[in-house]
């Protein structure tokens, strides 16, 4: 580990994206960003199997992204930003996301935050 | 001669674009971020700048992992607003300064900053969702852009000494365009948020207020610390405040924060600073020698 990021394996909960994680999830994100073209998205929206089938994901990728299980997402190396295109297109905010990864429901993520209506 | 006025470090939450663009400025979830990009917005209204420079992160949305660039300046005359998902934000394309892009890349590569370019392609968030709020288009921009990315998504990330002196670089290439620009220097990025892991959530508001004092005071104890203290005190994407210290580099010692403003609603700090260079160092048309002699 480079002496920029020496320590941080020690911090819980934290999956820090990197090369190696990159590359390990490297067609599950190519297709979390395709979702920024109106055209994969209508795909993705009336026929999610074809869309699965034309990025070529494994069925346990496509179980994962058809759950939204954004906890499981992130541990496979998913990158948040390319999550986020799938949150927009399914209609999910980020703290919907952030209560996911944390396994919490919504509702409990709100309460720890000072304004739950800023979304 | 080419000046640089001043400099604004400020949040670039997607949220803060869409409060803009649903007109949310008299919402009381919402008021306290509005109200504090008010002196923002008329400070620049006052200075008038031309140009400003955005150091600022793409999201993976212009730029995908099969090439993230580290540094990439823009060099285009327009740039398109990108679509994450939802199609593009309701606001008219960016203005690019093509002009001041391709003296930057000169400029840089001759002091051996190797900054690759790009044009012809669509910003994301990390650089508009704050612009709507201190420089609004009414209805078309007041100005112009010259944006510069910076990676921050994909270790190696480049260290926060790097950003400063990649600042410093920009500053040495505008104050040598022959041009008489106004110039405002922007990064945008935080402050403390964790978008990722059960640590997701995680903010620190003592680590922000203490980073915003020393970005004017001290940003060199900044500049010494590395990525492993920054993800520890402000979250992995919190540690993208980095950008800030490209726009610091880029302003003078003497720099003064003259406003700023903290609001953490939800899970990322929103935090906006206003940086106004002493008068001699704006006016200096030998800022160049100054600024070499500093280093």
């Amino acid at each position: 580990m480079s002496r920029q990021l020496q320590g941080v394996e020690t911090l819980e909960g934290t999956y820090l994206f990197d090369l190696a994680r990159s590359s390990g999830a490297m067609r599950l994100n190519r297709f979390l960003h395709g979702l920024t073209r109106p055209e994969n998205r209508d795909l993705f929206k009336s026929d999610p199997d074809a869309a699965f089938d034309k990025a070529r994901l494994t069925a346990d990728e496509r179980r994962m992204v058809r759950d939204l299980d954004w906890a499981a997402l992130m541990r496979y190396g998913a990158s948040f930003f390319c999550l986020e295109k799938l949150g927009r297109v399914r209609g999910v905010s980020n703290p919907e996301m952030v209560a996911g990864f944390r396994g919490e429901t919504l509702e409990e993520f709100l309460k720890t935050r000072r304004v739950p209506g800023a979304r | 001669m080419a000046t640089i006025l001043g400099g604004i470090g400020t949040s670039h939450v997607p949220t803060i674009g869409v409060a803009w663009d649903r007109k949310k400025q008299n919402d009381p979830d919402w008021a306290p971020l509005f109200r504090g990009y008010e002196p923002v917005a008329q400070w620049l209204a006052q200075k008038a700048p031309d140009v400003l420079v955005f150091f600022y992160n793409d999201h993976a949305t212009t730029f995908f992992f099969d090439h993230y660039p580290t540094f990439a300046l823009g060099v285009g005359e327009t740039y398109a607003i990108a679509d994450e998902g939802l199609g593009p934000r309701p606001i008219p394309p960016l203005k690019g300064h093509a002009g001041l892009s391709r003296h930057l890349a000169e400029s840089l590569i001759e002091d051996e900053f190797d900054i690759a370019t790009w044009q012809d392609l669509p910003i994301d968030h990390g650089c508009h969702s704050p612009l709507t709020m201190f420089w609004p288009p009414q209805p078309d921009w007041p100005g112009r852009i010259v944006p510069i990315e910076i990676n921050v998504l994909q270790h190696p990330i480049p260290t926060p000494m790097r950003c400063f002196k990649l600042g410093q670089a920009v500053r040495r290439a505008v104050l040598s365009y022959p041009e008489d620009l106004k110039v405002v220097i922007v990064g945008t990025g935080g402050l403390s948020h964790q978008m990722n892991g059960e640590r997701a959530g995680f903010n620190n508001e003592e680590w922000d207020l203490k980073f915003l004092d020393l970005i004017e005071r001290d940003p060199r104890a900044l500049t010494a610390m590395r990525h492993a203290d920054y993800i520890r005190l402000g979250g992995t994407e919190g540690a993208e405040i980095i950008m800030w210290l490209a726009m610091r580099g880029a302003l003078s010692e003497g720099a003064r924060k003259i406003h700023q403003n903290y609001y953490l609603p939800m899970t990322s700090a929103m935090a906006v600073a206003v940086f106004e260079e002493p008068r001699s160092a704006a006016r200096d048309s030998r800022g160049v020698a100054l600024a070499r002699e500093r280093e």
